[in-house]
């Protein structure tokens, strides 16, 4: 038994090592000097630490706002997010109408649409709608999501009927009841999907692929990518962006925990 | 007076799941069934990302040449390997990791913490970790290799060790995710189950394969789906860590689709592609879906 126990802690620690290590090597190289990052005998830490790559990729254009954009983009896409599938979910899971088995197909058959496999025809629709190379293109189609609407619907599901009908029997407007009674009693639910819809946004590749194409409305996944791509990648700048685009999911991983394992959780047990 | 008013409040408790679901299905309508559609019209035709107008109408020409198009029977040929090889790896590999943390071991906050935390990574940075790793003579990974006494290894030109590379980076990225499902799922198994099988003699593998693996069938199934359908549509990892290559060794259907489009500007013969994926991919995980649902036990 106790020797059983000491083979799993040893499991652990070396899956931890495997999980962790890399990232923190990555890290680690962001803050090499040019000389130990090209070094034939590369150390794990550095031995000696600077922040030229932060400085270079700062001043090597438009790196700053490419933050920005990644940040103005995952924060207006997420608050959409939340105020459309939390009205969704409502109307699913407190409404019966005409209709509704007929929604939740749609609803469903649009994740067995991936948008990587459309992507040509969104293109089109884009430039037609006037949105392509604007930001607007990466926060409005990706705010509903079928994911966000089951996620609320389930949850609010569990809120008493009771509270709706005397509210309704008050005279409270269908609005008024789902800003003051829905809203307020599915913030744990709504919590999930902020830091869901967040991290989607932020990590997210595809969508500014198709839709963007001007330099300075990059975000930083795409910036990432494109420098990599380019002739002669300037590596000491694109490990110092890829250590700064980690930072903000880091914080917030570190604050929700709870949260990414429930929502990830739940979405399991649908089946 | 009276009936009207009352009317008029039935019609707007009506029209309330409407508005409230509109924002949702406007969205969806216009960026992803309409656009679906589009592309089943694309398909017919000869459009280029130059054709202003109404493209030509050319039957089932896209998909004729499909079939004799090498490099698309390659990338898909590609694909399909790739899911193969993955959805196991990652499936075994997240399902052993949630066994282990659901034992009685001390701290599994942080164990899962640690596990989970390469999910929160965007594949574009997992690719440069990886690549940063694993590419040339002097990269960490060829290092570590020279000191323990080995010689040097061809990693990302090698087109065998690259494409074993994604499938890593991909299990690396993912397993923490799929292993949340799996523990949500283990935890819900009632223990007397398990206590009954203790007094009946039942040893630890008895027990998993009795009791554990049947009824995980619905996080199976589910983590089947979620998988397969994510590894049929990978492109941004591939895109940091390895570019498609070397020789297109690591070009998979996405990839091919996205520069048939935007790189040789053939709207019409990727859409046709497009098609061929979707239905592809529809097939696949719906013929899971009845294979497992339709199994015998409960």
């Amino acid at each position: 038994m106790k020797r059983s126990n000491i083979v799993l802690y040893i499991i652990a620690i070396i899956l931890t090592l495997i999980f962790l290590l890399p990232v923190l090597y990555i890290i680690g190289s962001s803050f090499k000097p040019m000389n130990e990052l090209f070094s034939a005998v590369p150390t794990f830490f550095p031995r000696k630490f600077t922040f030229d790559n932060y400085v270079k990729a700062i001043e090597r254009g438009n790196f700053l706002i490419y933050i920005l954009n990644s940040f103005i983009v995952a924060i207006t896409s997420t608050i959409i997010a939340v105020l459309i599938n939390t009205m969704s979910g409502y109307a699913l899971a407190k409404f019966r109408f005409k209709g509704d088995t007929i929604i939740v197909i749609v609803i469903l058959s649009t994740i067995m649409l991936p948008l990587e496999v459309i992507m040509v025809p969104i293109f089109s629709v884009l430039r037609a709608f006037g949105l392509y190379d604007t930001l607007w293109a990466l926060i409005v189609p990706a705010a509903a999501t079928p994911t966000g609407i089951f996620l609320m619907r389930q949850y609010l599901m569990t809120i008493p009927d009771e509270i709706i009908q005397s509210a309704r029997i008050d005279g409270a407007s269908e609005w008024r009841i789902f800003i003051s009674i829905i809203i307020p009693n599915a913030k744990p639910a709504i919590a999930t999907l902020a830091i869901f819809s967040f991290m989607w946004r932020w990590n997210d590749y595809i969508w500014p692929l198709i839709a963007i194409s001007s330099p300075n409305k990059y975000t930083m996944q795409l910036a990432i990518a494109n420098f990599t791509g380019e002739f002669g990648a300037d590596y000491s700048s694109i490990l110092a962006m890829s250590a700064i685009s980690m930072i903000p999911m880091l914080i917030v991983f570190i604050i929700f925990q709870k949260q990414f394992v429930q929502g990830t959780a739940s979405s399991g047990m649908k089946g | 007076m009276e009936k009207q008013s009352y009317k008029s409040y039935k019609f707007r408790q009506k029209s309330v799941p409407y508005l409230f679901l509109a924002p949702n299905l406007i969205i969806f309508a216009t960026f992803i069934i309409f656009p679906a559609f589009i592309g089943i019209y694309y398909s017919f035709t000869d459009m280029t990302l130059f054709t202003f107008g109404v493209p030509e109408y050319i039957g089932l020409e896209n998909y004729r040449n499909l079939l004799q198009d090498e490099d698309f029977l390659a990338a898909f040929k590609n694909i399909v390997l790739l899911v193969v090889a993955t959805v196991p790896i990652i499936f075994t590999t997240s399902l052993l990791i949630a066994l282990l943390l659901v034992q009685p071991i001390k701290g599994k906050n942080f164990w899962r913490a640690m596990f989970y935390w390469p999910v929160m990574i965007s594949p574009i940075v997992v690719g440069i970790i990886w690549q940063w790793i694993l590419a040339g003579n002097f990269g960490l990974f060829n290092t570590t290799i020279r000191s323990l006494g080995f010689e040097s290894i061809e990693t990302l030109i090698n087109p065998r060790f690259a494409w074993w590379s994604v499938v890593f980076a991909k299990t690396w990225s993912r397993a923490g995710y799929f292993m949340i499902i799996f523990m949500a799922a283990l935890l819900s198994i009632p223990t007397s189950l398990y206590e009954a099988a203790k007094v009946d003699g039942a040893n630890r593998f008895q027990r998993f394969w009795n009791i554990t693996y049947p009824a995980l069938k619905p996080a199976r199934l589910m983590v089947f789906i979620l998988l397969t359908m994510e590894i049929f549509k990978i492109y941004p990892l591939v895109v940091t860590l390895t570019g498609g290559g070397p020789f297109e060794a690591t070009e998979f259907t996405v990839q091919y689709i996205y520069e048939t489009a935007f790189q040789s500007y053939q709207i019409g013969y990727s859409s046709a592609m497009s098609v061929i994926m979707l239905l592809f991919v529809t097939l696949f995980t719906g013929l899971n879906f009845f294979l497992q649902k339709g199994g015998s036990d409960s």
